[in-house]
C-alpha cells in the first residue's frame, strides 16, 4: 500500500522538474507543453494518491483537471494561430 | 500478491517513461523536439498508471465507481491528447517557430501556396 504514496512523490517531483522548462522555455509553445505536460504528471500524482489513501474523491479532481488542461491547451493554440 | 507485483512492475514503467519524458523536456534543443518527447508522459506514463490502477480497482478494493472514473480518465486522454498536440504544434509553425536545423521538406507550405 506504501508505495504508491512513493511512486506519486516521484510523478510530483517530475512535475516540479517540468516546471523549470515553464519558467525559462524561450518561445510560448514551449510554456504551453510544458503546463500541459504538468497537467497530465498531476492528473497521474492525483490516481496514485486516491489508490493510497482508497478515497475516489480525488478521482474526481483528476478527472476535472483532464478535461480542463485540455480544453486550455486548444484554446490557447488557438488564439495563438489568430483564429480565436 | 501475484497481482501486486505486476500492478508495482506497471507502475515502475510508467515512472520510467515519465522520467524519459521530463528528461527530454528538458534536454532537447528545440521546441518540436521538446513537443515529441513531452509525448511520453501523456501516452505511455499516463495509461501504464490507468491500467495498473484498473487492476488495483478491480481486484483489490472491488469498487466500481473508482474503476469507470480512472477508465473515463485513460479514455479522455487518449482522445484529447493528439488534438492538443496538433493545435500546438501548428500554433507553433504559424507563430514562426522553426527548428534547430533547416527543413529539408515542408509540406504545411505547399499546400498553403497550392490552395
Amino acid at each position: 500500500m506504501n508505495e504508491f504514496l512513493y511512486f506519486a512523490i516521484f510523478f510530483v517531483l517530475c512535475a516540479l522538474a517540468v516546471a523549470v522548462r515553464l519558467i525559462k522555455g524561450p518561445s510560448v509553445v514551449d510554456r504551453v507543453v510544458a503546463a500541459d505536460s504538468i497537467d497530465i504528471l498531476t492528473d497521474i500524482a492525483l490516481i496514485l494518491f486516491a489508490l493510497y489513501s482508497g478515497r475516489g474523491i480525488y478521482l474526481d479532481i483528476a478527472l476535472v483537471t483532464a478535461l480542463l488542461g485540455f480544453l486550455a491547451t486548444v484554446l490557447i493554440s488557438k488564439y495563438l494561430e489568430g483564429t480565436l | 500478491m501475484t497481482l501486486r507485483i505486476i500492478i508495482n512492475v506497471l507502475f515502475g514503467f510508467g515512472a520510467f517513461f515519465a522520467l524519459a519524458g521530463t528528461v527530454g523536456l528538458l534536454r532537447m534543443p528545440d521546441a518540436y523536439c521538446r513537443m515529441q518527447s513531452s509525448t511520453n508522459i501523456a501516452t505511455l506514463g499516463l495509461l501504464l498508471v490507468v491500467i495498473g490502477g484498473l487492476l488495483y480497482t478491480i481486484f483489490v478494493m472491488q469498487s466500481w465507481s473508482s474503476s469507470v472514473k480512472i477508465l473515463v480518465i485513460g479514455i479522455i486522454s487518449i482522445v484529447a491528447n493528439p488534438v492538443a498536440s496538433h493545435a500546438i504544434c501548428r500554433a507553433a509553425y504559424r507563430i514562426g517557430v522553426r527548428p534547430e536545423k533547416e527543413m529539408v521538406w515542408d509540406e504545411l507550405k505547399e499546400g498553403e501556396k497550392n490552395a
